[in-house]
């Protein structure tokens, strides 16, 4: 055992039925750091770019990061890594919930499952004892019925306790492009990747592990771990009394509308009536929140544990976020706060991204609204605001079934098979997430330019665009911000801690907590530098499948429809602002290659 | 006297108590399945539960308990390091494991991690 790391890959090999556990290369932890970083090197290295995204060729990787289950505030995050079915680059996605430290106290920083199970398999890990085990009876289940089972098959309540597990639902095994792979209703949502698993037959893994992990400084680890919680605690965001604590991420709700950023009906326009009414965070507070959950680790907990009770809509789950509310919500005009909640309910369980769900539902209504569906093909009048189609056809994409089946293919594939692929919102076929790319220009530039489409993470500029009202229709700057975002974030997924952890780690915090867990003795400048090298693998990726200068954008909407509300009416995205400024701040050509120094400095080359 | 106060109601279930109490008795380890206090769930409940006494013998009555609707076996939420469960004991050997309250005078780690509130430490 090393430091914070546990320092071991599993390679299983599903074709053949078998595994290996190899040695974690530390030289590659040092330079990659772990999650996102060292999925993407092995993708690399491992897995020709123009492969079949859904054949045996695709690698798929489960890698987690040097603070996951180190007790570092937030420390629980996993990254899955393959290339992505949904738009053809590197796919990643990342989860919280207690799989990724489970993993590691078994003794296993990153599994690579290779090849493709002749019969629907689970994976086993027990610490060292492993097992594929056979999974036909858990195909067609869903993702909590998948947990409940596995749990039931082991021996006593106590290791069920203790077992986590993470799985896809009905979606992923029909290779669904927008399926999400499940751990107890947390998400590893984005480019598709549970169909990746669907595709090898890989129902789910379970892991157990007793052996825990060893930090390099226990006793500074722990006192900055404490010092950190006390501001957490106290904190007007993530604290007990704390907006994200009370409410969830849809504390942002009121923020997004104010700033005219929400994606209402399809990308259309930039705010909704809604918002601050029937979508309020204080009324699903009141009617529907049964209490905060916290993913391993977390300080914060802004999951919510939900029920619905509105007639049809009768469920209980978790969720929504915010991402959540406003996509299968407001883009898809829908102010039925049950009925969205309900749809996510439906995301959880099939296995589904909601923000892919909810872009591709509104799309469709869009196609339809405009004339270029008809009610027969899709089964329902799907008018924007039809609350029971949204729930009807979320239930119809996961399983595959009927108009569902179009629908499975995501936005894009969807809006060019009825001949309009401009209804389609979103970057490399990924759907856009629900912050507009016209009224904050940081984040189009962080959604054309990252690495795995429309992502509001990769470079998380809203905590940059919008607390300042007024600076996100400002282009000067922009690419800079952009740039250190994303190598920012790349760290951040790679160390195995949460997107909301910069707002109180940052830098010190994060460094402190890296090097004293770690025992290595990085400047914040060596974290950085990683974290560019991360951008550049992914990018180096991207480049050799295919991609190049021309798909760095967005769909037509945001950049040549002015937004006709809100305080950035009239905006488009002035991408060609700030896209040659962005290459040439990463050292690359005016078509977006990086040069030879450029790969050098990063070591590369 | 010096109590750890627990309320079920305001646990999100993050087991960050668990990996404090393992750090801060095992120095540079942290393993949640060697803390002295684990969180339990049931259904939408987080039930932190802190290691009580060693017992060699299983109870030979079996209780339910239920709190605000939610039924629970006693098990569960029951402190004792006994042989019918796999927790409270070092996982390599068996060794009964119980809460010590972090020394003299008490500072249990738990307590001071623990953001949402659910453990306080009181007097009474």
């Amino acid at each position: 055992m090393g430091n914070a790391y546990a320092g071991q890959v599993l390679r299983v090999n599903l074709t053949k039925g078998d595994w290996e556990v190899e040695e974690l290369d530390m030289d590659l932890a040092e330079r990659f750091i772990g999650g996102r970083g060292i999925g993407g090197k092995i993708l690399f290295d491992e897995v020709d770019p123009n492969v079949d995204p859904l054949g045996p060729d695709n690698k798929l990787i489960f890698a987690t990061g040097p603070l996951t289950g180190t007790g570092a505030p937030t420390g629980c995050r996993y990254m899955v890594v393959a290339k992505s079915p949904l738009t053809g680059t590197i796919g990643y996605a990342n989860s919280g919930g207690y799989f990724g430290a489970e993993l590691k106290y078994a003794g296993y920083d990153v599994i690579i499952f290779e090849g493709k199970s002749e019969k629907p398999v689970y994976l086993s890990i027990d610490d060292d004892e492993i097992e594929l085990k056979p999974a036909s009876h858990l195909w067609g289940k869903t993702t909590t019925e998948t947990d409940a089972l596995i749990k039931a098959e082991l021996e006593d309540q106590w290791r069920a306790g203790d077992t986590r597990i993470a799985c896809i639902g009905p979606a992923g095994e029909k290779l669904v492009r927008i399926a999400a792979i499940m751990t107890e209703n947390s998400a590893a949502a984005r480019t598709g990747l549970a169909a990746v698993m669907g595709s090898k037959n890989l129902k789910a893994i379970a892991v157990r592990g007793t052996k825990g992990l060893r930090v390099a400084d226990g006793e500074s680890f722990r006192g900055k771990v404490l010092e950190l919680v006390d501001v957490f605690r106290d904190h007007p965001a993530y604290g007990q009394e704390g907006t994200m604590h009370v409410y969830g991420t849809a504390a942002g709700m009121a923020l997004g509308n104010v700033a005219g950023a929400l994606p209402t009906r399809n990308f259309s326009g930039g705010v909704f009536e809604a918002a601050e009414a029937e979508l309020d965070p204080q009324v699903m507070k009141d009617t529907t929140t049964v209490r905060p959950k916290g993913c391993f680790a977390c300080p914060i907990a802004c999951k919510r544990i939900s029920k619905t009770t509105a007639p049809g809509f009768e469920g209980h789950g978790e969720g929504p976020e915010f991402e959540t509310l406003c996509l299968l919500g407001i883009c898809c005009g829908v102010n039925n706060l049950q009925a969205i909640i309900k749809a996510g309910f439906i995301c959880n369980e099939m296995g589904l991204d909601t923000i892919s769900t909810g872009v591709t539902i509104a799309c469709a209504m869009e196609l339809y609204e405009r004339g270029f569906l008809t009610e027969a093909e899709a089964g329902f009048k799907l008018n924007f605001g039809n609350a029971e189609a949204l729930v009807a056809l979320t239930r119809k994409i996961g399983l595959r079934e009927g108009f569902g089946d179009i629908l499975a293919e995501g936005a894009y594939r969807m809006a060019e098979k009825y001949g309009h692929p401009e209804v389609f919102i979103g970057a490399k076929k990924m759907e856009m997430p629900a912050h507009h790319a016209r009224g904050l220009q940081g984040m189009g530039l962080g959604y054309a330019t990252s690495n795995r489409g429309a992502c509001h993470n990769s470079a998380m500029m809203s905590s940059a665009e919008f607390p300042a009202i007024g600076t996100g229709t400002i282009t000067e700057g922009k690419p800079q911000l952009v740039k250190t975002n994303q190598e920012l974030m790349a760290v951040i997924d790679s160390c195995g801690l949460c997107a909301f952890a910069p707002g109180v780690l940052m830098p010190e915090g994060i460094l402190l907590l890296f090097n004293t867990a770690t025992g290595l003795n990085f400047e914040w400048e060596d974290l950085m530098l990683a974290g560019e090298r991360i951008w550049n693998q992914e990018r180096l990726f991207n480049l050799k499948a295919g991609f190049t200068k021309a798909d760095d954008t967005v769909s037509r909407r945001m950049l040549e429809e002015p937004l006709p509300d809100g305080p950035a009416e009239g905006n488009v995205l002035r991408l060609d602002e700030m896209l040659p400024e962005y290459y040439r701040l990463r050292g690359w050509d005016e078509n977006g290659i990086p040069s030879e120094a450029k790969l050098a400095a990063l070591g590369l080359d | 006297m010096t109590r750890i106060r627990i309320d079920y109601g305001k646990c999100t279930g993050c087991h960050h108590c668990e990996t404090a109490c393992s750090l801060s008795h095992l120095e540079n380890i942290v393993n949640p399945k060697r803390s002295r206090i684990r969180v339990f769930t049931k259904g939408d409940t987080f039930c932190p539960v802190i290691a009580g006494p060693f017992t060699d013998a299983e109870c030979t009555s079996k209780l339910s308990v239920i709190i605000d609707g939610q039924e629970y076996d006693e098990c569960t939420i029951c402190r004792a390091s006994c042989p019918v469960k796999p927790v409270f004991k070092e996982p390599d050997n068996g060794i009964p494991l119980k809460c010590d309250m972090c020394g003299e005078p008490p500072n249990p780690q738990c307590v001071k991690w623990c953001a949402s509130g659910a453990l306080t430490l009181i007097e009474s």
